[in-house]
């Protein structure tokens, strides 16, 4: 069907868009280390207190990093006109959005799962705690991604303040970290609590993101 | 109820209205303070720092009473593209932010004496402060485009999504009972509060209430007259 | 067969345009001119349905376009002033992109002798940020042949293009036409071709 041949269409161009700029996924990886290690000089070498803050410090980190997929999303296809070509060949800007977030967070959050355990290794946190940091990594980071597309839609044709982009990530992203964070040190039904919440927290961003992308998406090229 | 959609309408409205809602609020605000000063009791324990209650328990409706009728606005505004929601959004939004902020300042002065600190990051504290950064990304968000009705577009899609942040709000003081004293007053129980105090704060509330609908008449009328201008 | 039928736009109450009407048949031209702000990429921007007009319809094979909105596009191939192709990769990879999009049947021969047409074939592996605005405009207007769709929509087509290109550009749209089908374009210039109605966006912009 056509569909299928274009939505293939569109992954395999985003792979390709990424795999050539691969030094972009590189520059944020480093930017999570770098964090890492501006926190370990900020607060000084002490194991224990690695202990107690470090989740919450990769976590930080994770959310800062997110910022800087902002632009990845829909800049460059928005003004180049490519995402009207790609409407035209039958993709929905739902579909796209929903398209371009999959690819996001494949090649964007992805290597994540193999820098957090290296990154918890450096803070001296307990393997327990690395599996429960990864857990609520893979419910908590398509959340992320949904929360850029978001954020990375609303500023199309903001030409001002472009800072209000990270700023509108950060806000949203506050509730996903009040959960993920929350999960380690608690009982066993407390964290399927709040696992569970942050589920609920997944499906809602996935059901409204490709339709709120869309329309700022579609009021953007109105206003071109 | 067309002045709720309809510029001409609210002009028409607001100018009736305008000057008997200024006396009635300033007389609310007068008998509300007689009130607070002289005619409520003194705490058991925290004596008369209590009375910053009857400023900080209004502001703190208001704000969220504030960012409720910016999401209903907003949703109105986008799905039945009635463009004098958006003015309410514009007008409304800094008084929401102000509203926040005197909740935030009044508590963190009634913290200190009461509580021995000026703030503390437990449920409620914190998502009222995350209410007061949401205010002002809305109003830096509004400014940031250079088309304006792009502007207030964007602005919209972002009060609603961010509108989640107000159940939160409302039931994170039943989730985690933290420092922050739970809900004295709810729908479903008989308030434990006394009825001495009770009248106070009702007065205070109307009162600021009507502050804050004075402010905003005033600004939805000077926002119309921009807009008219502009174009 | 595309029927444009009273159309207006208004944009903060400045009326851009207003009943404009024409139609678009098999082997016809329809020329879009008028003096910079008159609405030429407005009227092309409507017709994309990127923008909705204030006024008046659009009709796409007898049904209004907003119904009929995936045969629309299935059929047309727009060509705007910005170059969709991704500076980041290949001619190659931007022109199979572009055919998975449109499911198009030209093989490997035919975009081949395209592109030699275009002098871009020995680009065909280089990342299209490296060419010149000209090639890169030459592989937009390549999109024209490849997509194979009836209906022809460009705005501005001239722009930046040496004499030979612009010849062979006009040769392209008449052999279109001759093979029944349907052009709308915006320029400047008056397009060296026989057998086009020229609508000048001038006459439309008071009432």
């Amino acid at each position: 069907m056509q569909i299928i041949n274009a939505i293939f269409a569109l992954f395999y161009r985003e792979y390709k868009i990424t795999f050539r700029n691969f030094s972009d996924i590189l520059a944020i990886l480093l930017f999570f280390i770098l964090g890492i290690l501006i926190f370990v000089f900020s607060i000084g070498s002490n194991n224990e207190i690695f202990n107690q803050i470090g989740i919450g410090v990769i976590w930080t980190l994770l959310l800062l990093s997110n910022n800087l997929s902002l632009k990845k999303f829909y800049h460059d296809d928005f003004n180049d006109g490519s995402i009207i070509v790609m409407h035209m060949g039958g993709l929905s800007y739902e579909l796209i959005v929903l398209i371009k977030i999959i690819t996001t967070w494949i090649f964007v959050q992805c290597p994540f799962f193999l820098i957090i355990p290296i990154a918890a290794i450096l803070l001296d946190i307990q393997i327990n705690n690395i599996i429960y940091i990864l857990v609520s990594f893979l419910i908590g980071s398509p959340i992320l991604t949904s929360i850029a597309s978001i954020a990375g839609s609303m500023n199309l044709l903001n030409n001002r303040n472009f800072t209000i982009g990270s700023l509108i990530i950060m806000v949203l992203s506050i509730p996903v970290i009040i959960f993920s964070v929350g999960i380690v040190n608690e009982a066993a039904d407390l964290i399927k609590a709040q696992l569970n919440i942050l589920l609920g927290i997944l499906l809602l961003f996935l059901a409204i993101t490709p339709w709120v992308s869309a329309v700022c998406i579609k009021l953007a090229l109105q206003n071109k | 109820m067309k002045f709720l959609i309809n510029p001409n309408r609210f002009n028409q409205m607001s100018d009736l209205i305008l000057i008997p809602l200024i006396i009635l609020t300033l007389l609310t605000l007068l008998i509300g303070l007689i009130f607070v000063f002289y005619l409520s009791p003194e705490d058991y324990q925290q004596g008369s720092t209590v009375r910053i209650m009857y400023v900080h328990v209004p502001s703190a409706w208001l704000a969220m009473l504030t960012f409720f009728i910016m999401t209903v606005y907003s949703i109105v505004g986008l799905a039945f593209k009635i463009p004098f929601s958006f003015i309410v959004n514009s007008a409304v939004a800094p008084i929401g932010a102000i509203f926040t902020l005197i909740c935030l300042i009044t508590g963190s002065l009634w913290g200190k004496p009461m509580w021995g600190t000026w703030w503390v990051w437990d449920a409620r504290l914190t998502s009222v402060a995350i209410l007061f950064i949401m205010y002002l990304i809305i109003i830096f968000l509004k400014k940031s485009f250079n088309n304006n009705d792009v502007g207030e577009k964007i602005t919209a899609i972002f009060i609603i999504v961010g509108s989640i942040n107000l159940p939160i709000i409302k039931f994170s003081v039943d989730w985690w009972n933290t420092l922050h004293q739970p809900a004295t007053i709810s729908k479903l129980s008989s308030p434990s509060i006394d009825a001495s105090m009770m009248k106070p704060l009702i007065i205070m509330t109307i009162s600021f209430t009507l502050i804050g609908l004075v402010t905003a008449f005033l600004r939805i009328k000077a926002e119309i007259l921009e807009r008219k201008l502009r174009n | 067969m595309l029927l444009v039928n009273n159309l207006s736009f208004k944009r903060n109450n400045n009326i851009i345009f207003h009943n404009i009407s024409f139609s678009v048949g098999s082997k016809k031209i329809i020329h879009l001119t008028g003096k910079n702000g008159s609405g030429k990429t407005t009227l092309i921007k409507l017709l994309a349905q990127i923008l909705l007009p204030s006024q008046g319809d659009i009709f796409w094979n007898g049904k209004k376009i907003k119904k009929n909105i995936f045969d629309f596009y299935k059929n047309t191939s727009l060509i705007m002033d910005t170059h969709s192709a991704n500076l980041n990769l290949t001619i190659g990879e931007n022109i199979f992109f572009w055919k998975k999009l449109s499911s198009s049947s030209i093989n490997i021969k035919e975009t081949n002798a395209i592109l030699e047409l275009l002098l871009l074939k020995q680009y065909i592996n280089t990342p299209v940020g490296y060419l010149s605005r000209g090639e890169i405009k030459k592989l937009e207007l390549s999109r024209l042949i490849l997509e194979q769709k009836k209906l022809w929509v460009l705005d501005e087509p001239y722009s930046g293009l040496d004499e030979s290109t612009i010849k062979l550009v006009n040769e392209t749209f008449i052999n279109h036409i001759d093979n029944s089908g349907m052009i709308v374009l915006s320029s400047h210039y008056l397009p060296q071709i026989n057998n086009f109605e020229s609508i000048n966006l001038e006459n439309y912009a008071d009432y």
